[in-house]
């Protein structure tokens, strides 16, 4: 995937030369076909593989937090039937585990993890240029300080986020979630990490910090050049260049 | 009630006349077993200990108080009382709980040709005082005799958890009163912690615990009063967990087992208004096996003092849902602001983009 996409960009810039254009990709030249017409002035950043995983991940997010506030606030609460939102939360979960597995085996596979790794000289730096844009620059029209590309895909707050996510929050909440699956059965397990309420506190946390982020992220999404940019980047897997 | 009549209208035959012959353990009768339709040997044994602690010796009931019908003891003859006693009616004293079971399951079975008899549950000489039994032990002297509830409940999430944690007759007896019962146990030997050795180390009496934990004198351990319960046993060097099982009054209702009536709607027991939690109870058994019982805020269950009991929804902790709140709040605000100021500053961005270009 990661020589595709770098062979995409090569073609962008032989487009890019043939034009005689030496600052913006240009248009491909007309034997390139259909396929390529379509791209034009685009950047492959979101490989098949990662639009998969993502979108199953997205599908089930919203189902788990779904079913999981109507398992927590059912006298509130009348979407379904306890039973069936408890049923359903735990395949759901199950799906949602199996899709991470997909998530690892594919980026640590194609060594293309290293996206999520922050460059330790640059990172605060970079971050807080990121926040100044976020909370300031983008209101005044100023351009993003992160360039987008396939082997630089996230800005600095975005690849700290997305590391303690990934390594660290998502599978805290898949193992938590599994031992609240079996209660009786991994009560040894349960027991040894403080008891039932401590392993239901952490579910319950991380739930509620999943709802809050699916908010943000939804929201950040909006961000790109128009507000539906990064959203049809995830189904088509390029976004344009700025 | 009974200590005082019983003695009035019995015999003078002592148990102890009884234990000569039914203490020896290869006192046996030969017999017709009716179901099998075959000849068995039954033994005619009593432990004497078993009985001492059953329910019926310690509230003074004598064996000859059920076995009315043995009014003297001829020791001339090989059998001092008559061979064939008569079948002993528990309902003439329990009558209440005789009246409660004609409406069960268990009694229409007779239209089936099975007649279930009441000690074919409870046993007969060693009837225990259950107040303070915990669920396994309940289960297990009961229903579970006759009952493999995996062969059922199908539709139960975490099945086992349920089996371990709610009496059976909490569902499936639904009109019958219902508490918690905390115990304290000790995660070393993985048994309920003896309550006269906790007595012991505590160096108070049974009747002075509330003396001593109940500060405000209402009758009720409040969530700061548990924390010093719990803080004194620490300072004993005892680190307590607490177990709690949801189980059923020791109450004739309990009877009320009946097809198609069972508890199946999960939101009665799993949701914050829960009727289910408002009698929780810390229960301390003494030698004797009476129990001791003290009430508890249900806040109780909310704390992490009951670590190892947690009902999805029913005692979940409000503290978590105001950090939950506040946690969306935090992640709805940041959106809102930015989104707010997103479009107030669309000019701005605008007359910016023109300049440029």
């Amino acid at each position: 995937m990661r020589s595709e996409s770098i062979d995409n960009r090569l073609r962008l810039h032989q487009g890019a030369a043939a034009k005689g254009d030496t600052g913006q990709p240009g248009q491909v030249p007309g034997n390139r076909g259909e396929a390529a017409m379509a791209h034009e002035g685009m950047i492959y950043i979101h490989p098949a593989p990662v639009r998969v995983w993502h979108w199953i991940n997205a599908f089930g997010f919203v189902l788990l937090i779904l079913t999981g506030f109507q398992i927590r606030y059912a006298e509130l609460l009348h979407l379904m039937p306890l039973r069936d939102a408890i049923s359903l939360h735990n395949y759901v979960g199950f799906a949602v585990i199996a899709d991470y597995f997909l998530w690892l085996v594919y980026y640590i596979g194609s060594g293309r993890i290293r996206i999520y790794i922050p460059d330790l000289r640059q990172v605060v730096t970079m971050a807080l240029k990121q926040a100044v844009y976020y909370g300031y620059g983008y209101f005044i029209g100023r351009p993003n300080p992160h360039k987008m590309t396939p082997d630089d895909k996230f800005n600095a707050m975005q690849q700290q986020a997305y590391l303690v996510i990934m390594l660290l929050l998502l599978p805290a909440q898949m193992v938590t979630g599994v031992l609240l699956w079996k209660i009786k059965g991994y009560s040894e397990y349960i027991n040894l990490l403080g008891g039932i309420k401590v392993v239901d506190t952490i579910h319950v946390l991380l739930f509620f910090f999943f709802t809050a982020f699916l908010m943000i992220h939804c929201y950040l999404a909006t961000l790109g050049h128009t507000p539906l940019a990064h959203f049809k980047a995830m189904f088509t897997g390029y976004e344009e260049e700025h | 009630m009974l200590c005082c009549l019983w003695p009035l209208a019995s015999p003078a035959i002592d148990n102890s006349e009884c234990l000569d012959c039914h203490g020896d353990p290869s006192l046996t009768k030969e017999s017709t077993d009716n179901i099998l339709n075959m000849e068995i040997t039954e033994s005619l044994y009593v432990d004497e200990d078993r009985f001492n602690r059953s329910v019926h010796n310690i509230n003074g009931i004598t064996c000859v108080d059920c076995h009315s019908d043995i009014e003297e003891l001829n020791y001339d003859e090989e059998v001092p009382h008559k061979k064939e006693l008569k079948r002993v009616v528990c309902a003439s004293c329990h009558e209440e709980a005789g009246q409660d079971f004609k409406n069960s399951v268990h009694m229409k079975m007779r239209t089936k040709g099975v007649t279930m008899t009441c000690y074919a549950c409870h046993g007969y000489h060693y009837v225990r005082q259950m107040e303070g039994a915990s669920v396994t032990e309940r289960e297990n002297s009961i229903c579970l005799k006759c009952h493999n509830p995996y062969q059922f409940h199908q539709w139960l999430p975490s099945r086992s958890s349920h089996f371990s944690n709610v009496e059976c007759v909490v569902c499936h007896a639904p009109d019958v009163p219902r508490h918690i019962n905390l115990k304290i146990y000790d995660l070393v030997s993985n048994t309920y912690y003896d309550s006269n050795r906790l007595f012991k180390v505590l160096g108070i009496d049974f009747d002075q615990l509330m003396r001593t934990v109940d500060r405000n004198g209402d009758d009720v351990i409040d969530p700061a009063e548990f924390d010093n319960l719990v803080l004194l046993l620490k300072q004993k060097n005892i680190h307590p967990v607490f177990h709690a099982e949801l189980v059923a009054d020791i109450s004739s209702i309990a009877h009320h087992v009946n097809r198609g009536t069972a508890q199946q709607t999960c939101q009665k027991c799993h949701s914050a208004n829960s009727p289910y939690f408002n009698s929780v109870q810390v229960v301390f058994t003494r030698d004797d096996g009476t129990v001791d019982r003290y009430k508890v805020d249900r806040a109780v269950l909310e704390t992490y003092y009951v670590n190892h009991f947690y009902l999805l929804g029913g005692t979940r902790m409000k503290l978590m849902d105001r950090i939950g709140l506040l946690i969306l709040a935090g992640g709805a605000c940041a959106v809102g602001l930015h989104l707010t100021a997103r479009i107030l500053t669309i000019p701005l961005r605008k007359k910016n983009e023109e300049e440029t270009s």
